[in-house]
């Protein structure tokens, strides 16, 4: 695994502000996501985790900052998985696969994506209607969706919640094996156990604004905690008179 | 783009609001009135009103709901980050919608000659082509008006059944609006429906007459007019719209 530090930089996020009336959802932040590395985004319910992920795909238009791509193909090698299940209703899982391979002008063979869905623990749902799958199977298929192009750069949006733990453990092993392979992966996530064992780096919101960012080893030792939780409980305390980091 | 066709096709099959707007209501609507009003040259009106009420119930009730379910999924987000452009995917979605009232509208036509005797030319039949063609457009643009607008379900509802129902009554879909009061004579030109039901009945009636273009065009500025209120209504999702929505979330 490369040196973090020498990584090129993909996407560059610089001083994002999103306002919700008189509300900064996103108050300045600054974040690079790197070639090959795993970032996790964590913090509280309505940190703005999502909403700085939406502004670094350019799903929103920030009222402040600006975000660059190292490269214009970039966007169209991005996988993304979203909190909804971006899924057609009536339409089988292997149909929604198929929908979502001609999103990016895709036509890949049934067997491609029935093995696509396999990887992803679908393989016995395939023919049946995305919309009577369970909540924890629509998000499997919703990544499965997300990487039916071989994404470069992987976004989810909190992947593992709302799964049993078999499940959780099998995206944990997908983001692990994706990560080996070279696909850089950005996602967000309460399970903070999760985040210490699959996270390059991680990038911590509250409020809005960020309030801390490194390795995990890095963190532990800067804030003198022994896990991730102390450093989230310290943190989301302190977060009202924190700084935000430069 | 034809795989997305292809397979918003094969899927409308199963889609039980399609099924109930687009196949049931129709032939239900023809062979009912059909029967119920035995009267000579009835049966022409009511095969010219069946066939535009496909059209209207088909796009205009049905693609509010797929509007709004695609939008509140994501899968309008999810389309912004892939290659394939939005209006590649709405092409394709409206044109599986459109043959779909196509073949519909085909097996009504072949319903009303054979069970009602209703004669028709090869003019007439063209003129039809045309008109379920401009009016498929327009109503589509009309049901994506309403789902843009509608934040859920109930609100979606009301707002394409506040559009819809309107254009229903003020036209002479099933009845002459002669000796109808002038205001509803007057509100019946001022949307689409009513002039979509007039190519059509002249269609139905063996072809070209005197106002069938005053209608056409009537329509086809309609159908510009409503695609253009589309394009300015779109949203990717409930939080990015410059209207007034509908609906809680």
């Amino acid at each position: 695994m490369a040196n973090l530090a020498t990584r090129r930089v993909l996407i560059r996020a610089s001083s994002l502000v999103k306002r919700y009336g008189r509300r900064n959802v996103v108050d300045g932040i600054s974040l690079a996501v790197n070639e090959g590395e795993v970032l996790a985004v964590i913090g509280p319910n309505g940190a703005g985790k999502s909403t700085t992920l939406e502004l670094i795909l350019r799903l929103r238009r920030p009222d402040a900052g600006s975000v660059e791509y190292a490269e214009p193909e970039l966007r169209r090698r991005i996988g993304v998985q979203l909190q909804t299940a971006p899924i057609f209703p009536g339409y089988t899982a292997l149909e929604n696969m198929r929908l979502a391979a001609a999103f990016h002008r895709l036509r890949p063979g049934d067997d491609e994506l029935l093995r696509r869905l396999a990887a992803c623990g679908l393989a016995e749902m395939a023919h049946t209607d995305a919309a009577r799958l369970s909540g924890g199977q629509q998000k499997r298929l919703a990544i499965a969706m997300a990487l039916v192009h071989d994404p470069k750069l992987l976004f989810l949006d909190e992947p593992t919640a709302a799964l049993d733990p078999r499940a959780r453990l099998e995206i944990r092993e997908l983001i692990g094996s994706l990560a080996k392979g070279g696909t850089s992966v950005v996602f967000t996530s309460h399970e903070l156990d999760e985040v210490h064992r699959l996270a390059d780096r991680i990038v911590f919101i509250d409020a809005g604004r960020m309030l801390a960012e490194g390795s995990p080893a890095a963190l532990l030792e800067q804030y003198n905690v022994s896990d991730l939780e102390q450093l989230y409980l310290r943190l989301t305390q302190e977060a009202p008179n924190a700084v935000a980091v430069q | 783009m034809s795989t997305v066709f292809r397979t918003m096709l094969i899927g409308q099959f199963r889609d039980p609001h399609t099924l109930f707007w687009t196949i049931v209501t129709p032939f239900v609507l023809l062979l009912g009135l059909g029967f119920w009003f035995d009267k000579p040259g009835y049966a022409e009106r009511l095969l010219a009103g069946v066939l535009a009420v496909n059209v209207l119930f088909g796009p205009g009730m049905v693609t509010p709901f797929q509007v709004m379910t695609l939008r509140n999924r994501g899968v309008f987000k999810l389309l912004r980050t892939a290659s394939l452009p939005t209006s590649a995917f709405i092409t394709a979605s409206a044109g599986a919608r459109t043959a779909l009232s196509l073949v519909v509208c085909a097996c009504l036509t072949a319903a009303g000659c054979l069970v009602f005797d209703v004669r028709l030319t090869l003019p007439g039949l063209a003129l039809m082509l045309v008109a379920v063609l401009i009016g498929s457009l327009c109503f589509t643009a009309v049901g994506f008006i309403s789902g843009n607008l509608g934040r859920n379900e109930s609100a979606t509802s009301m707002i394409s059944n506040l559009i819809c129902m309107p254009m229903l009554f003020a036209s002479e879909a099933f009845y002459s609006l002669e000796h109808a009061p002038r205001w509803v004579q007057i509100a019946s030109l001022l949307h689409p429906f009513s002039h979509f039901v007039n190519v059509l009945s002249d269609g139905v009636r063996g072809g070209w007459q005197a106002s069938t273009w005053t209608s056409l065009a009537a329509l086809a500025a309609f159908t510009l007019l409503c695609l253009s209120m589309a394009a300015a209504t779109f949203r990717w999702d409930n939080e990015s719209s410059r209207f007034r929505i509908l609906g809680n979330r």
